[in-house]
C-alpha cells in the first residue's frame, strides 16, 4: 500500500467513521416518521380547515373574499341563500360550493386573513400527497371541520 | 362662459354647470351619492361638500364660512372652489360617519360589497372605525318589492336616486319615501308590487346594497366575474349592455352607456331575459332522425343530409330566419339559398298582416328624438315594443318640452304623459289614421292627391268617433299638432292590426301630407339588418306562401333559424318532406326535425346586429358555445362549401367585408372601421318593396 492510497482513502474514510462514533452518542433529529411525527410551529400553514361555530352551524358565508384575495385563484365558491328549513350558516347566504385547488395552493394564509368570520384556517396537516390530480381538488365536504358533539 | 377657480387652477365652464360636472372634467373628483348626471340635482345626502368663496374686484379671495353641497352650486363668474382640504375632509369623514350609523356593515353577503360607491367612498374618504356602539336601526332584510328587485331597508342610505329614476326617468312613479327622518323607506305606497318595466335600473343606481337583483342574488361577488361588452337581443333597440360572466355560464346584464342608443338604460326584459343562456335545454350536438329518434351526429353527417335534401332544388325549398341571427349570419344564409340551393323562398317577417309596399325614409336615429316639437305614437304599445325609444319619446317631453300623442287600442304607458290619448278599438287603427289624415285635408293643413281625396270621403273628425271610439275633439287636436317638427312614429306591430297596408298609406299619407317625418321601427332584435340584407323574396315566397306551400307540398324542404312557427302552423311543419331546425334551444318545432342544428347564441360568437335605428352594432364573443353549437354564419359559410367550392369565410369579419362590398351601406360597418359605439348605416327603405300573403 503505498502512502498515497493511505492518504486519500483509508485515512478519509477512517476519520468519517470516527465522526459517526463520536454523533452516536448525541441527540438524533431525525424522527421515524411515519411512525413518529414532529411537533409543527404554531403558525404553521398546511391544509385548509372550514371551521364551525360551537353550535354546530357553518361559519363560512359564501362571501368569496378569500378567493378575491388568493393570489393562485385556486378557490371557487359558490353561494346560496339560506332558508329556515335549510340553515347552514347564521344569516342569509352560506356556501353551497367550496373548493381549493391544492395544487395551486401556494399556502400563503391570504384567505385566512380575508375571511370576515374566521372559517378558512390554515392548520397543521401536511401530508397532501395523492396519485391522481382531481383528488387536490378539496371540496367543500373534504374541507369542512365535522360537527363536534 | 365663466371663470371660475377650482383647487387653484383657472378655467372657464359654461355659467349654470353643476361643479360636480365641472370638476369631473378637471379629472379630479368629487365624491357624490345621491347626484346622478342623467337626473335633477337635489342636494340630499351632503356627500359632495366643497370649500367655496368669491374673488373680489381687488383679486383677493372671499371664502364663504360654511361649504357647500357641489352637485347644486353651478359654476359662475369667480367662484372659487376647493374641493382637497382638510375642513373638507373632515367634512366627508364627518358626513360618512353619519351615514354608517345605521348601515348595517353586512359587506360580505352583500350583492353590492366589491362595487358598491358607499364602500369605496369609505375607504377613500371615511373614518375606518366606528363610534357608534348603540343598538343600530333594525328593519326588513331581503323584502321582494317585485319579482325583480330585492329591497334591505337596513342598507338604505335615503339617497333618492331610485325614486328620482322612477320619476323623471321611467315615468312611472312606482316608487315614494314612506315616512320620515330616520325612518324614511323608499318603496312602493302601498307595498305593492313594483311593476315597472324598467325596475332593473334602480338596482344599478341604487349607491349601496338596498335595491340587489332577485335573479343576481348571491350568485357571485364582482370580482368572480368577467365581464364583456355586449349588446343586448332581446329586442330592437340595441341597448349596450355589460355582458358579466362566471366560468362560461351568463351571470347578469347591466346597463352600459351610449348616448345614441340606451343612455346607459336597460329594460327589464333585456336585464332579467338572458337566463336562456344556461337553460338545460340548449341544443349542444346536431342531431339527425332515424325513424322515430333523432340520434347524435358529426356535423358533416348533418350537411350532408342537408346538401341532399336542398342542393339545386331551386323553388322547392326555403329558408325562414328568426329575430336573433346575426347580420353576417343572415348575409350568409340568403346567399346560401341562392347560389347553393337556386331558390329566392327566404324571408325573414312574421307579422301576421301582409307588408306593405313602398320605400320608407330613414329611420330617425333614436336620440334624435329629443329635439323633436311634437311626437305621435301610432298604433304600438311602445313601452312593450321599443322600451328604449319609450324612455327617449318620454325625455322629449320631459326635458325638451315635446307633446306627445298616443293613439294605442289599449292602455299603455305613454298616456301617463302624453297630451291627448287616441284610444281606439281594437282593430280601428286603419279607420282612425284614415281619420286623421281626413281631419288634416279637410281643415285645410294637408294637400293630397284627388286619387286620395277621393278614399277619404266620409272620415273626418266628426265620424271618428263612430269609425274608432275616438272622440271627435281629440281627432281634430292631435291633427292640428302635426307638422313641421313632428314625427309619426310606429312600430311594425302596427302590421299585426286588421288591414296594415291601409293604416300604413293613411299613416305614412299623414305624415307626409303635414310635413310630419314618419318612422316605423321593426321590433325583431336584427329585422332592420335582415331588411337591408335583402333577407325578404324578391320574386319568390314570403313567409305565410312558404309555410302555406310546405302543407300543398309545393316546398319539400324548409330550413328554419331560430323560428319556431308551431303553434300556428304545425300543420306545414308536419307535411314538409325535409325540415331543417337550427336554433340555441330545444322547442316544438324540433318535434318535426329531420335534422337538428345547435346554434350559438349571440354572446358565444363574434357578430354585428343592426338595431331598429339602423346602427350596426358589434358584439365580441364573451363565452363558449356550449357543446358543439356553432355560430348561423359557420355553419352556413360551411355548407356553402360544400355546395360550391369557393374561398372560404375565416371569421365573421371577413363576412362583413363581403357584405360591405355587396350591400355599399355597410361599409362604415366593417370591422376595421367600425366604431365602438356603431354606425349608422345609411338607407333608403326599412320595410322594403314586395308584399307578402296574408297570414
Ligand atoms: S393559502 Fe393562499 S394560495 Fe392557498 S388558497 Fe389561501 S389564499 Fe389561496
Ligand atoms: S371562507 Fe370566509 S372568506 Fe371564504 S367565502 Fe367563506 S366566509 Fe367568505
Ligand atoms: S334604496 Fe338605494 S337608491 Fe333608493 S334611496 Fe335608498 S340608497 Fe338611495
Ligand atoms: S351628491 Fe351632492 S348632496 Fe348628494
Amino acid at each position: 500500500m503505498s502512502f498515497e492510497v493511505f492518504r486519500d482513502v483509508v485515512k478519509p474514510i477512517v476519520a468519517g467513521f470516527g465522526i459517526t462514533a463520536r454523533r452516536l452518542a448525541e441527540q438524533k433529529v431525525t424522527v421515524q416518521y411515519p411512525d413518529e411525527r414532529r411537533e409543527q410551529f404554531d403558525r404553521t400553514r398546511w391544509r385548509h380547515v372550514l371551521t364551525r361555530y360551537d353550535s354546530g352551524l357553518e361559519r363560512c358565508i359564501g362571501c368569496s373574499l378569500c378567493a378575491g384575495a388568493c393570489p393562485a385563484r385556486c378557490i371557487y365558491v359558490e353561494a346560496a341563500e339560506n332558508t329556515d328549513d335549510e340553515r347552514y350558516s347564521p344569516g342569509e347566504r352560506y356556501a353551497v360550493r367550496y373548493e381549493i385547488n391544492m395544487l395551486r395552493c401556494i399556502f400563503c394564509g391570504y384567505c385566512q386573513e380575508a375571511c370576515p368570520t374566521g372559517a378558512i384556517v390554515l392548520r397543521k396537516d401536511f401530508e397532501l400527497a395523492n396519485y391522481e390530480r382531481e383528488d387536490f381538488i378539496y371540496t367543500k365536504e373534504m374541507l369542512l371541520e365535522p360537527i363536534r358533539r | 362662459m365663466v371663470k371660475l377657480t377650482i383647487n387653484g387652477i383657472e378655467l372657464e365652464a359654461p355659467q349654470g354647470e353643476l361643479i360636480v360636472e365641472t370638476v369631473k372634467r378637471l379629472g379630479l373628483e368629487i365624491p357624490v351619492f345621491c347626484y346622478h348626471p342623467r337626473m335633477k340635482a337635489v342636494g340630499m345626502c351632503r356627500m359632495c361638500l366643497v370649500e367655496t368663496g368669491f374673488k373680489q374686484p381687488d383679486g383677493s379671495v372671499r371664502m364663504m364660512p360654511k361649504p357647500q353641497a357641489g352637485c347644486t352650486l353651478p359654476a359662475s363668474e369667480g367662484l372659487v372652489v376647493v374641493t382637497d382640504s382638510e375642513a373638507i375632509h373632515r367634512d366627508r369623514k364627518g358626513v360618512l360617519e353619519f351615514l354608517l350609523i345605521n348601515h348595517p356593515l353586512d359587506c360580505p353577503i352583500c350583492d353590492r360589497g366589491g362595487e358598491c360607491p358607499l364602500q369605496n367612498n369609505t375607504m377613500a374618504y371615511g373614518p375606518s372605525t366606528t363610534r357608534f356602539i348603540e343598538m343600530k336601526r333594525h328593519l326588513p332584510k331581503a323584502f321582494p318589492l317585485s319579482q325583480y328587485v330585492t329591497l334591505d331597508l337596513e342598507r338604505c342610505i335615503q339617497c333618492g336616486r331610485c325614486v328620482r329614476f322612477t320619476e323623471e326617468i321611467s315615468g312611472d312613479s312606482d316608487l315614494a319615501f314612506r315616512f320620515r327622518g330616520a325612518e324614511m323607506q323608499p318603496s312602493t305606497f302601498q307595498l305593492t308590487d313594483f311593476e315597472s318595466r324598467f325596475s332593473g335600473n334602480v338596482i344599478e343606481i341604487c349607491p349601496v346594497g338596498a335595491l340587489t337583483s332577485a335573479k343576481y342574488r348571491f350568485r357571485a361577488r364582482p370580482w368572480d366575474l368577467e365581464t364583456s361588452p355586449g349588446v343586448c337581443t332581446e329586442c330592437s333597440n340595441g341597448c349596450n349592455v355589460w355582458f358579466d360572466h362566471r366560468a362560461g355560464k351568463q351571470v347578469r346584464i347591466n346597463g352600459r352607456a351610449n348616448d345614441g342608443v340606451n343612455e346607459e338604460w336597460t329594460c327589464d326584459k333585456g336585464k332579467f331575459g338572458h337566463d336562456w343562456y344556461n337553460s338545460t335545454s340548449r341544443l349542444t350536438k346536431p342531431l339527425v332522425r332515424r325513424g322515430d329518434q333523432f340520434v347524435p351526429a358529426s356535423w358533416s353527417e348533418a350537411y350532408e343530409e342537408i346538401l341532399a335534401a336542398f342542393a339545386d332544388k331551386g323553388g322547392k325549398v326555403a329558408g325562414l330566419t328568426g329575430p336573433r341571427v346575426s347580420n353576417e349570419g343572415l348575409f350568409l344564409f340568403k346567399r346560401l339559398f341562392s347560389e347553393a340551393f337556386g331558390s329566392d323562398n327566404v324571408d325573414h317577417r312574421w307579422r301576421s298582416g301582409p307588408v306593405p309596399t313602398g320605400p320608407v325614409p330613414r329611420p330617425l336615429p333614436i336620440a334624435s328624438l329629443e329635439s323633436k316639437r311634437h311626437i305621435l305614437v301610432f298604433g304600438t304599445h311602445l313601452a312593450e315594443d321599443l322600451p328604449i325609444v319609450h324612455l327617449r319619446v318620454r325625455k322629449a317631453w320631459s326635458q325638451s318640452g315635446a307633446t306627445v300623442d298616443v293613439a294605442y287600442s289599449a292602455a299603455n304607458e305613454v298616456e301617463r304623459f302624453a297630451k291627448a290619448s287616441l284610444r281606439c278599438r281594437p282593430g280601428a287603427e286603419a279607420a282612425l289614421a284614415k281619420c286623421l289624415l281626413g281631419e288634416a285635408v279637410w281643415s285645410g293643413k294637408a294637400t293630397v292627391s284627388d286619387a286620395v281625396r277621393a278614399e277619404l270621403a266620409g272620415f273626418n273628425a266628426d265620424s271618428a268617433e263612430e269609425k274608432s271610439g275616438v272622440s271627435g275633439a281629440t281627432v281634430r287636436a292631435a291633427a292640428a299638432r302635426l307638422g313641421e317638427g313632428a314625427v309619426v312614429l310606429t312600430s311594425d306591430r302596427l302590421l299585426d292590426a286588421p288591414e296594415p297596408p291601409s293604416a300604413w298609406k293613411s299613416l305614412k299619407a299623414l305624415a307626409e301630407a303635414t310635413g310630419s317625418e314618419f318612422v316605423c321601427y321593426p321590433t325583431g332584435t336584427n329585422a332592420a339588418g335582415a331588411e337591408l340584407l335583402g333577407l325578404v323574396p324578391d320574386h319568390g315566397l314570403s313567409t305565410w306562401q312558404i309555410l302555406e306551400g310546405c302543407k300543398d307540398g309545393k316546398i319539400e324542404a324548409l330550413w328554419l333559424v331560430e323560428a319556431d312557427p308551431s303553434s300556428t302552423h304545425d300543420a306545414a311543419l308536419e307535411t314538409v318532406p325535409f325540415l331543417v331546425y337550427q336554433g340555441t334551444l330545444e322547442n316544438e318545432a324540433m318535434a318535426y326535425a329531420s335534422v337538428v342544428l345547435p346554434m350559438a347564441a349571440p354572446a358565444e360568437q363574434d357578430g354585428t346586429w343592426t338595431n331598429c335605428e339602423g346602427r350596426v352594432q358589434r358584439f365580441r364573443q364573451a363565452i363558449a358555445p356550449p357543446g358543439e353549437a356553432k355560430p348561423a354564419w359557420r355553419v352556413f359559410a360551411e355548407c356553402l362549401l360544400r355546395a360550391r367550392p369557393s374561398t372560404p369565410f375565416f371569421n365573421p369579419g371577413e363576412v362583413m367585408e363581403e357584405i360591405a362590398r355587396v350591400h355599399p351601406v355597410f361599409a362604415p360597418a366593417q370591422y376595421s372601421l367600425l366604431p365602438e359605439e356603431g354606425a349608422l348605416v345609411a338607407r333608403e327603405s326599412l320595410v322594403g318593396e314586395p308584399a307578402g300573403g296574408g297570414g
